[in-house]
């Protein structure tokens, strides 16, 4: 997993958030966040692409949680970056950044669901076989043989995963966002309470490790 | 509320508790993680989409560096009461201090109008993928109208004498 240089792991969470149940080791720093916001807001280029290659994947998991056709789901996303673009002198919590592109991701992501009037879901098997354009280290493994059955192994835990009802398919395909997304900007992606996410976190992982232990695949 | 949607599989967790407890929540951030190098390989951020946020920055923000910026305060799909058909417009109004904009979009195009009435000119944006953006003119009562079919993101520039008014972007 490579991380900008500029926004970093691991580290503690914002006082501003005591209060609140903060259980995740690993998410976005907000510092860097609000003072690359500001970076780019200066007109600092690089500032912006390390808030893009740090916040993409939140926003790409607030579009596929909610089941988009791949069409509509592109234009959330770019929606998204571009409304965030023109509002990022204007943002008033430069540090809550993520929590701003996952919220608006996730009205545009309700409008299409309006608009639509029957979903189309994504978790056809095509998507199993999907390679992107540019290849990751990971994908990268992956290309060699002796990694072939931890390439199956991912599939079928991808499998198990897409299976799951929606509430905790919705909700661990915005977990799994990389960095891990703060609770804040998961509820912010789903509008669900911050409260309530860490315990519905735990069953879901539970219920998934489940399915995995009875199809053999743990 | 959230509890009925486990109903259908009992979940399980055996009773245990006490000293399985770190256990659990440990192998529960190992499954997550597992989970994030699945997602990180079987569905990405495609690379293209990627790119197009990247170059939104010189788009969207630097180019528009003095525009005012007009706020969506109106949207049919959310503030209007939802009707159901297969060509319902779309109304829209975006609103500075000094300004709005109505906007109605169908299938077939876009009539609007920029109150107080004034003339402008009004470009319709829609995305990096149409480079040349649609000009059109409003009249001395501000009324304006294309006959372009829109889709996908959108968003107007007006300039009028002086004044330049970015909508904010939205999804049609």
């Amino acid at each position: 997993m490579t991380l900008s240089c500029t926004i970093t792991a691991g580290t503690t969470p914002s006082a501003a958030y005591d209060d609140l149940p903060y259980t995740r080791g690993g998410a976005v720093d907000r510092v860097a966040v609000g003072a690359l916001v500001q970076s780019a807001a200066d007109g600092d280029a690089a500032a912006w692409k390390a808030l893009v290659d740090g916040l993409s994947p939140l926003v790409w998991s607030v579009v596929r949680a909610h089941r988009l056709s791949d069409a509509d789901g592109h234009e959330v996303y770019q929606t998204a970056w571009f409304r965030f673009a023109q509002h990022l002198r204007r943002i008033r919590e430069p540090q809550k950044a993520g929590s701003w592109l996952a919220s608006t991701a996730r009205h545009e992501c309700l409008k299409v669901i309006r608009t639509t009037s029957r979903l189309t879901p994504t978790d056809d098997p095509r998507l199993l076989d999907r390679v992107s354009d540019d290849r990751t280290p990971e994908q990268t493994v992956i290309d060699s043989e002796e990694a072939a059955a931890e390439a199956e192994r991912i599939r079928r835990l991808w499998q198990e995963f897409e299976e799951l009802g929606d509430r905790c398919r919705q909700l661990l395909r915005v977990l799994m966002a990389s960095p891990p997304p703060s609770y804040q900007e998961v509820s912010a992606a789903l509008g669900i309470a911050v409260g309530s996410i860490g315990p519905l976190r735990q069953r879901c992982l539970r219920r998934l490790r489940a399915r995995l232990a009875a199809r053999g695949v743990l | 509320m959230n509890d009925e949607v486990f109903d259908d599989d009992v979940f399980d967790d055996g009773g245990r508790g006490g000293d399985s407890f770190d256990h659990e929540a440990l192998e529960d951030d190992v499954l997550e993680e597992a989970l994030r190098q699945a997602a990180a390989i079987l569905d990405p951020v495609p690379a293209e989409l990627r790119r197009t946020a990247v170059e939104a920055y010189a788009l969207h923000s630097l180019h528009d560096v003095d525009a005012q910026l007009a706020q969506l305060t109106f949207d049919s799909l959310v503030d209007a009461i939802p009707v159901r058909g297969p060509d319902v417009p779309r109304m829209l109004t975006f609103s500075t201090v000094a300004l709005t904009v109505d906007v109605e979009v169908t299938a077939q195009g876009m009539m609007g109008q920029v109150l107080p009435p004034r003339p402008a000119r009004i470009e319709i944006l829609g995305g990096p993928q149409s480079a040349s953006a649609t000009t059109v003119t409003a009249d001395e009562m501000g009324r304006f109208t294309c006959d372009l079919s829109l889709s996908g993101p959108f968003a107007l520039r007006l300039r009028s004498g002086e004044e330049v008014v970015l909508t904010e972007w939205l999804r049609l």
